[in-house]
């Protein structure tokens, strides 16, 4: 029977997901070092090691059968995989934030044309234009903090664990727009050709949580 | 000059490729006796909108003619059917089977198996309600793709009233029933969990429907089914995929059919029995349908319908993929030089013919053919023809 072929995010998520496979009996290294795939110890998974946001292509389109990936990557992501588990690490939250000196988060009234710095261009959009606030997306890559600072753009929309590079560049969050942890995310159709382990492998990691 | 993006060229070997692979489905449907249709590439957006899903027309390539009126390519082909059976077809006796292999257009992002243009080949049965029109299509379906030299498709079928009969004993409002559906459409249990807190349903209900829409199966599938739905609608469904499953076992399919109560495609379309065919070592579905008793009254004809189809691009992409290659056939049989009439015979006598259009003279005529791999040559000399048969080794390998 071949391996199951699961898709894990190099970087932040990556320790935490190794320890859960570990858990429920895929062991894996905890460092892979370069490696771009490798094979759990009893041999029953190929482990394919990516940039977090490349997760849900391979997932999608069958490259691998499942995967663990944030769900603020899928929220960008126009990908259709299903979210069997709510892994429940890697929380944190998408929020606008600003600096705290323009008071937005006392109910300081927005600039006519708010310009909004972020990496979640489809989230931001939708949350500016359900409230109807007209707004620029300003899309960057990195470092989006920097952008109020140097009067770029208003406010940011950008993920906050804890809070703590908002607070060194003195910006507060002024509303939270959705939470987000690492989910553990299946190929449809393989879940139907794969039926019997991936079943079984969502069963085990939703077991390993509730202890 | 580069062509736009979603769209492609098929060059004379793909193109064979292809034509074989839809001449294979076309004897299928031949054999069921369903007759092929063609209805125009565009029409008006009006027409077309009736069958559309919210997601199909932000996929709608429309445009206007001079005078204004909105046109659109057609999207699949089952609404332009379901158009022309509640007109030009509305007086012809009942059921009607119809199939088609088609081009259709979507705006996607084009990725592998998903072009702006592609093939779909399909049949609909018009006409005719209940589990044996439901298991025709079916049939058909894995017959097909039998015939395309998939013969390890797996085929899942659902019926959408089970997770509705599930649903209303939840009772969950009709807003918050639909957030369901689509989150178990999507096999999402992350929000079905979250849907599940949010509208306070029962904690020990919810996990056994949990556990519904996570198995996939047969007997057990049924049995589960069977406790959480218990209205008559749900009821009559699993009898029906029961049947369904007994008949297709007897056909000597049973191991490739099971029940997916998670299995709903197209919410806005399917009104009951659905299916959906796919391969291990591909990510997506190769084919599916349905019933879909709710399109032709939006045409004001009453009558129920079911049919399927099939990506005709991705099951190249599968043969392709398992090196199922076409079938290399010879392209000439014979190669004339020099006479009109000698070439015009041998068309008429039904073989391939190619005529030298260079004056090549007899040496550069056999290097030719040896070079094709034509295995006969035909020269004019005066009133004369001389006919050179080339060995099997004498010829490139084809």
């Amino acid at each position: 029977m071949s391996a199951l072929t699961i898709a894990l995010p190099k970087g932040s998520l990556y320790e935490e997901s190794a320890a859960l496979l570990a858990a429920i009996g895929i062991d894996i290294p905890s460092d892979p070092g370069r490696r771009l795939t490798m094979m759990s110890t009893d041999g029953s998974a190929e482990l394919l090691l990516l940039r977090p946001t490349d997760v849900p292509a391979y997932v999608e389109f069958g490259a691998a059968d499942c995967g663990i990936v944030g769900k603020d990557t899928l929220w960008e992501s126009e990908r259709s995989v299903s979210e069997a588990v709510d892994l429940r690490f890697g929380a944190c939250r998408l929020v606008v934030a600003a600096r705290r000196a323009d008071g937005f988060h006392e109910g300081a009234r927005y600039p006519t044309f708010l310009r909004v710095a972020t990496k979640f261009k489809r989230m931001a959009t939708q949350y500016f234009s359900e409230r109807d606030i007209p707004c620029e997306i300003i899309a960057l890559h990195g470092s989006v903090e920097l952008a109020p600072i140097v009067g770029l753009a208003d406010v940011i929309v950008d993920l906050v664990a804890t809070g703590s590079t908002l607070r060194e560049h003195d910006m507060v969050v002024v509303d939270e727009i959705a939470r987000s942890t690492a989910r553990f995310v299946l190929n449809p159709v393989a879940y139907r050709s794969k039926y019997a382990r991936l079943s079984a492998l969502c069963d085990r990691l939703q077991r390993s949580l509730v202890r | 000059m580069r062509l736009p993006s979603g769209v492609r060229d098929w060059l004379p070997q793909e193109f064979a490729f292809k034509q074989s692979v839809e001449d294979r489905i076309a004897v299928v449907f031949d054999r069921w006796s369903y007759a092929r249709i063609l209805t125009p590439t565009f029409e008006s957006y009006e027409s077309l909108e009736r069958g559309l899903g919210e997601k199909l027309m932000r996929q709608t390539f429309r445009f206007s003619d001079p005078l204004g009126e909105e046109l659109a390519l057609r999207t699949e082909m089952t609404t332009p059917i379901a158009r022309v059976v509640s007109t030009r077809l509305r007086n012809a006796s009942l059921p009607i089977r119809l199939s088609y292999i088609a081009p259709a257009y979507r705006y996607e992002e084009p990725q592998l198996g998903r072009m702006r243009e592609f093939t779909q080949a399909g049949a609909e049965l018009i006409g005719a309600a209940g589990a044996d029109a439901d298991a025709e299509a079916l049939f058909m379906a894995i017959e097909t793709l039998d015939a395309v030299g998939l013969s390890d498709a797996q085929f899942d079928i659902n019926d959408s009233a089970i997770v509705d009969g599930a649903l209303v004993t939840l009772g969950l409002s009709a807003v918050a029933a639909r957030s369901w559906k689509e989150a178990i459409a999507a096999r999402n249990l992350v929000d079905l969990d979250s849907f599940a807190s949010r509208d306070a349903v029962h904690p020990e209900r919810y996990a056994l429907l949990r556990r519904l829409i996570v198995t996939r199966g047969t007997a057990e599938v049924l049995a589960m089914a069977r406790e959480l739905a218990p209205n008559p609608e749900a009821q009559a469904a699993i009898y029906r995929l029961e049947r369904i499953l007994a008949r297709g076992s007897n056909l000597g399919f049973g191991a490739r059919l099971a029940i997916d109560p998670a299995l709903l495609r197209d919410l806005e379309y399917y009104t009951g029995f659905v299916f959906e065919g796919f391969l291990g070592d591909l990510g997506f579905s190769l084919c599916g349908g349905g019933r879909y008793d709710a399109l032709l009254p939006r045409f004001g004809y009453d009558v129920p319908a079911v049919g399927w189809m099939v990506g005709v691009e991705r099951i190249l992409l599968a043969l392709e993929r398992r090196r199922i290659g076409e079938r290399r056939r010879r392209e000439v049989d014979v190669f004339v030089v020099g006479s009109d009439r000698a070439a015009m015979a041998e068309r008429a006598s039904g073989r391939r013919v190619r005529v030298d259009v260079r004056g090549l003279d007899r040496d550069a005529a056999m290097a030719y053919a040896r070079h094709k791999a034509i295995p006969r040559v035909l020269i004019a000399r005066g009133d004369a023809l001389e006919e050179i048969l080339l060995e099997a080794d004498e010829q490139a390998p084809l």
